[in-house]
C-alpha cells in the first residue's frame, strides 16, 4: 500500500518528555530508521532500543503505555502532531503523506503527566463512577433469563458500548480543563485519593461519562438507577458545562455519537429537572 | 450525588443558572433584539412611522422603566455576565482542532464578549440606562444624544457623529445577530430538542436562515441610520409637529414632552449634523 521508493532514509521524531511529574517539560529530538508499516508503537521501541538524541547524546528511554495494540484498550492514546488518537493505529506513511516534517509526540494536555507520554487518567474512572456506569445486580443467586432487548435498542446501545476510556473526547474538548493536584509530604495516599476525587466531582465529568449515562438508562436491567444517573449529570460538572463544540464526536476513535448521547442527556435532565421540582 | 452546602452559589446551582442563561438567550434577551431590530428598520418608512413606532413604547409612561429593567436590561445583565464565567471556564483550542463546529464555539465566545461591550455603550450612548433629567443632561454633554420625541433625527445624528460609531454599530449589530442564530442551534442541544446527527444538521440550516433573515433586518436597520440621507429640517419639523399635536390633543403633557424632545434653546444648526451625513442634500 505505502510507496516505499519515495520515503526517506530516516525521520525525526520530536518528543515532550517530562521526568516526573510535575516536574518540567523539554523536547528532545531523535532520528529512526525508516522502515515499512510502521507505527508510532514501533517508532517507540526503536527509540528506546537507540536511547540516544540526534545528537548522539545518550537519553534514559522515552517511556509510554500501551496494551491491546488494535485500538481497544485506549492505553496508548496521545498527541500526535497536535491531535489526540491512538499511537498503535497512527501509521507513519499516513502521518508523512499527512505532514511532510518531522513526527512530534506529546503526552495528552488533560490528565496529570506521570513520565514522559504516560498519563494519570483518574479522573475519567472517577467520572464512571460518579455517574454509575455499571449494571446493579443485587444477588448472586440465578436470576432466570434476562429481559428480551429489541433490536431498535440493541443499535442504539451497542455504538456507545463501545467506548474504551481513552480519554480522546475529553483532550479535545475546550470545556474539560486540567486538574493536577500535588499530595501534600504528610498526606496519606487514602487521603489524597479523596481529595482528588472530591475535586474532580465538581469539575466536567466529560463526553465520555454523560454518554455511558445514556447507555446504562437504556439497558433493561441498569435502568432502575436512571434518575440517580440524570442527578449525578445535573450536579456541579455535569452536563451543563457542555457547550457544543463537538469536538468530542469528531475525536472520537470508535465514533461514538457522543454528540446524539449528549442532546438526549439534555433532554433526559430538561425532563427530570422539571419533575423533581414539582415533585 | 449531594452537593455540600459549603460549595460557592455558582457551583451549587450550576445546571439551574446555565439552563437559565440558555433560556435567557432566546427569551426575553433574544425575541427582544427581534422586535427592536425591526422596530429599527422601521426608519425607512419615514421619521414619522418610527416616532409612531417609538411613541407606542413611550406610551408605557412610568411603567417604562420597570418593563425596561425587568424585560431587558436585568435579563441582559445576568446573560452577559454569567455568560463572561461561562467564557472563563472553557480554554479554545482552535489551532489543533479546527472543526467547523468548534471555530463556531469559539466565534459563540468572541461575538458575546462584543455584544457586552456594545450593549453596554449602546445603552449609554442612546438612551443612559436610567430616566433622570439631570442624568441625562450630564450624558449629553459626553455623547448620549437620543431624544425619544425626536427619535430618528436624534439618532441618526448620534450614529453619523463619527465613523468610528457606525462601524462600532455594524459590528455590534453584526456580533449579535451571529451570537443569537448560533444560539438557537444550540439551545436545541441543550434542551435536548435535535439529537441525531441529521437532526442537527436539519436545526443548522433553519438557525442559519433565520441568521440570514435576521442580519437582513439588522443591517437594514443600520443603514437606516448610519447612511440614509435624509432632509433632517424637515424630518426634525414633522417630529415637533407630531408632539405638539399630541400635546394638544391630551395624549402627553407638556412636562413630559419637555423631556424627552430636543431642548428648545438648544435649537439645531447645520453644525450638529456635520459633514459626515452622507449625502445630505
Ligand atoms: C443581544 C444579546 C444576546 C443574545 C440575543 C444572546 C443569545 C444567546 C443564546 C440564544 C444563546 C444560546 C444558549 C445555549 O446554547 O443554550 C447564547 C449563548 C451564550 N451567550 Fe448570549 N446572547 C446575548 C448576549 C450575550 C452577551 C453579552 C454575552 C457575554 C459576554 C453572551 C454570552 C454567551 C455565551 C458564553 C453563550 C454560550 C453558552 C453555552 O454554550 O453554554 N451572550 N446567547
Ligand atoms: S467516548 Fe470515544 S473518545 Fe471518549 S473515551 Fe470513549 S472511546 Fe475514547
Ligand atoms: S460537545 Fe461538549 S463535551 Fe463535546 S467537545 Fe464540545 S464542549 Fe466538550
Ligand atoms: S495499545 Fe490499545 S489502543 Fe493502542
Amino acid at each position: 500500500m505505502a510507496d516505499t521508493s519515495s520515503k526517506p532514509d530516516h525521520f525525526e521524531v520530536r518528543v515532550l518528555r517530562q521526568d516526573g511529574p510535575q516536574a518540567s517539560s523539554y523536547w528532545e529530538r531523535h532520528r529512526v530508521r525508516y522502515e515499512p508499516d510502521m507505527n508510532v508503537i514501533s517508532v517507540l521501541q526503536r527509540i528506546a532500543s537507540q536511547s540516544q538524541t540526534v545528537d548522539g547524546k545518550e537519553v534514559s528511554p522515552v517511556a509510554w503505555e500501551c496494551n491491546c495494540l488494535e485500538e481497544v484498550c485506549g492505553a496508548c492514546t496521545m498527541v500526535v502532531n497536535g491531535r489526540v488518537r491512538q499511537a498503535c493505529t497512527a501509521l507513519v506513511d499516513r502521518l508523512m503523506a499527512e505532514q511532510e516534517s518531522d513526527i512530534e509526540l506529546q503526552p495528552m494536555s488533560k490528565f496529570p503527566v506521570q513520565r514522559d507520554l504516560v498519563v494519570e487518567r483518574r479522573r475519567m474512572f472517577r467520572g464512571l463512577e460518579k455517574s454509575k456506569a455499571w449494571v446493579t445486580v443485587d444477588t448472586y443467586g440465578p436470576m432466570g433469563a434476562g429481559p428480551r432487548i429489541s433490536q431498535t435498542e440493541q443499535e442504539n446501545n451497542y455504538p456507545l458500548s463501545q467506548c474504551m476510556s481513552c480519554g480522546c473526547c475529553l483532550e479535545a474538548c475546550p470545556q474539560y480543563t486540567k486538574v493536577e493536584l500535588v499530595q501534600g509530604d504528610s498526606e496519606s495516599d487514602d487521603a489524597f485519593a479523596e481529595r482528588q476525587d472530591s475535586t474532580f466531582d465538581g469539575e466536567f465529568v466529560g463526553a465520555h461519562a454523560i454518554s455511558q449515562v445514556m447507555l446504562f438508562n437504556g439497558h433493561p436491567i441498569a435502568k432502575n438507577d436512571a434518575n440517580e444517573r440524570l442527578d449525578s449529570l445535573m450536579a456541579p460538572g455535569g452536563i451543563q458545562v457542555c457547550g457544543n463544540a463537538q469536538n468530542c464526536v469528531a475525536v472520537c476513535p470508535k465514533e461514538i455519537p457522543l454528540t446524539t448521547s449528549i442532546a438526549r442527556a439534555g433532554r433526559a435532565t430538561t425532563v427530570r429537572a422539571i419533575t423533581k421540582f414539582f415533585g | 450525588m449531594a452537593t455540600k452546602l459549603s460549595a460557592p452559589f455558582l457551583v451549587r446551582h450550576e445546571f439551574l443558572l446555565r439552563r437559565l442563561h440558555s433560556l435567557s438567550g432566546l427569551v426575553p434577551v433574544g425575541a427582544y433584539m427581534v422586535v427592536h431590530l425591526i422596530t429599527n428598520a422601521t426608519i425607512w418608512s419615514g421619521a414619522g412611522t418610527f416616532q409612531r413606532a417609538v411613541n407606542q413604547i413611550h406610551s408605557l409612561g412610568p411603567v417604562l422603566p420597570l418593563v425596561e429593567w425587568a424585560f431587558i436590561f436585568l435579563p441582559i445583565l445576568f446573560h452577559g455576565l454569567y455568560g463572561i464565567v461561562i467564557i472563563r471556564s472553557g480554554l479554545p483550542n482552535n489551532g489543533s482542532y479546527s472543526y467547523f463546529t468548534n471555530i463556531r464555539y469559539t466565534l459563540q465566545r468572541a461575538s458575546g464578549l462584543i455584544a457586552f461591550l456594545f450593549i453596554m455603550w449602546h445603552v449609554f450612548h442612546m438612551h443612559g440606562w436610567i430616566h433622570n433629567s439631570q442624568w441625562r443632561e450630564f450624558i449629553e454633554g459626553i455623547g448620549g444624544k437620543f431624544f425619544p420625541f425626536n427619535a430618528a433625527t436624534t439618532a441618526t445624528d448620534a450614529i453619523q457623529a463619527s465613523f468610528l460609531i457606525r462601524a462600532a454599530y455594524f459590528v455590534g449589530v453584526v456580533a449579535c445577530v451571529f451570537h443569537l442564530a448560533n444560539g438557537i442551534w444550540t439551545m436545541g442541544i441543550t434542551w435536548g430538542l435535535w439529537t441525531t446527527p441529521e437532526a442537527q444538521r436539519k436545526a443548522n440550516c433553519v438557525a442559519g436562515s433565520i441568521g440570514a433573515v435576521l442580519l437582513g433586518i439588522g443591517l437594514l436597520a443600520w443603514a437606516g441610520f448610519a447612511l440614509r440621507s435624509s432632509d433632517s429640517d424637515a424630518e426634525r419639523a414633522l417630529e415637533n409637529k407630531i408632539i405638539d399635536a399630541r400635546i394638544e390633543a391630551g395624549q402627553i403633557t407638556e412636562g413630559e414632552a419637555k423631556h424627552k424632545r430636543v431642548p428648545t434653546e438648544k435649537k439645531r444648526s447645520s453644525a450638529d449634523v456635520g459633514e459626515t451625513v452622507l449625502g445630505e442634500t
